[in-house]
């Protein structure tokens, strides 16, 4: 209980609602079309937004089971692939380096 | 951690391999002219392209544009990471992993539009140097993919860009865009035949033009900058709240 009162979404409800409006313009349909060809998807946006509504409202367990779920899957979606180099903890030494300490001949 | 320029370069090298560092031509130091303030004020674009740049970085981070979420990968300072220099022939500008610098040719870039692009292009090149063990010198695949992803996200292939280089197309346009860059900004720097970055750029395409990172989407617009710079300043929220 003590955890459902400090959680939040992972959004501001204004988030999903101006992301949801964003997806629907105009620009966008042709920026998806340009880069996917085809229309975006945006539905999603919508129900998230009515999921973070109920949730600042009754604080529903399902409303943010929901919400949680939805972003889950967006994230997911950037992972499908696998990526083709191994990332770092930390940037490599010499970035901070000065010029000159290190530099080839 | 490779400690020296050397040790890096693993792998076969094509014989007279210069990863390119011909086109710049002020990176090598027997060649570094020492010139003047006055040469340099009155014969060089040296002066515009540091307020060009100046103008680039602070825009963005005024507006919350495109280079900000790419600085914080690594801390990015305009003076050790950025360089003004004159380069051969129409390149517009480069990543020194060798240095950790990103070149900026004063002699080709005159509009502050085109420098915030190449900024941002560059700037892509130095996260992905930044945030992963990426292989610049000997692996194609790698190199290929900083590309795809800086083609991509820098705004290199918006539909004006490209009607301006006559290439004409609507549907998916972008990915051929995205595809052909690439390939050409290998076989600028690389010497490899097209078969081969060909072959490269396909062989990562689905992974790296769907790597939108630092932006976590394709910024086409200012309002798309906009929106992908709120993500980041509310990472810790967002991840938090999962």
């Amino acid at each position: 209980m003590y955890f459902l009162l400090f959680y939040q979404p992972p959004r501001t409800c204004e988030d999903y609602w101006s992301e949801w409006k964003h997806c629907k313009g105009i620009r966008n349909l042709f920026h998806n079309y340009y880069t996917y060809g085809e229309a975006p998807s945006c539905e999603q946006w919508k129900i998230d937004y009515g999921n973070c509504r109920k949730w600042e409202k009754s604080k529903s367990p399902d409303a943010k089971e929901s919400l949680c779920k939805s972003e889950r899957v967006r994230i997911l979606e950037k992972q499908k692939y696998d990526p083709v180099w191994q990332l770092r903890k930390s940037p490599p030494r010499d970035w901070y380096l000065p010029l000159g300490q290190d530099k080839p001949k | 951690p490779a400690s020296s320029w050397e040790e890096e370069r693993r792998g076969p090298v094509a014989e007279g391999e210069d990863f390119g560092y011909r086109l710049f031509p002020e990176r090598r130091s027997e060649a570094k002219p020492q010139r003047s303030f006055l040469f340099t004020s009155l014969f060089t674009f040296n002066h515009k392209c540091q307020v060009m740049l100046k103008i680039a970085l602070e825009t963005s981070r005024h507006r919350g544009g495109r280079p900000d979420p790419v600085a914080s990968a690594g801390t990015v300072h305009k003076d050790r990471h950025f360089a003004c220099e004159d380069c051969d022939g129409c390149v517009s500008g480069g990543f020194d992993a060798a240095t950790s610098q990103i070149v900026l040719c004063q002699n080709n870039i005159h509009q502050q539009s085109h420098m915030n692009r190449v900024v941002t292009h560059e700037l892509i090149h130095a996260f992905d140097h930044c945030r992963a063990h990426v292989d610049w010198f000997s692996n194609v695949k790698h190199l290929a993919c900083s590309e795809i992803r800086a083609a991509n996200l820098s705004g290199d292939c918006s539909l004006i860009n490209e009607m301006t280089r006559f290439k004409f197309g609507l549907k998916q346009h972008h990915q051929t865009c995205v595809r052909d860059r690439a390939i050409r900004s290998i076989l600028a720097v690389r010497k490899v035949s097209k078969e081969t970055a060909e072959k490269a750029v396909d062989g990562v395409f689905d992974s790296c033009f769907n790597d939108h990172e630092p932006f976590g989407r394709v910024p086409h617009s200012k309002s798309d900058a906009k929106y992908a710079y709120r993500n980041f300043q509310n990472r810790d929220r967002y991840y938090a709240n999962l």
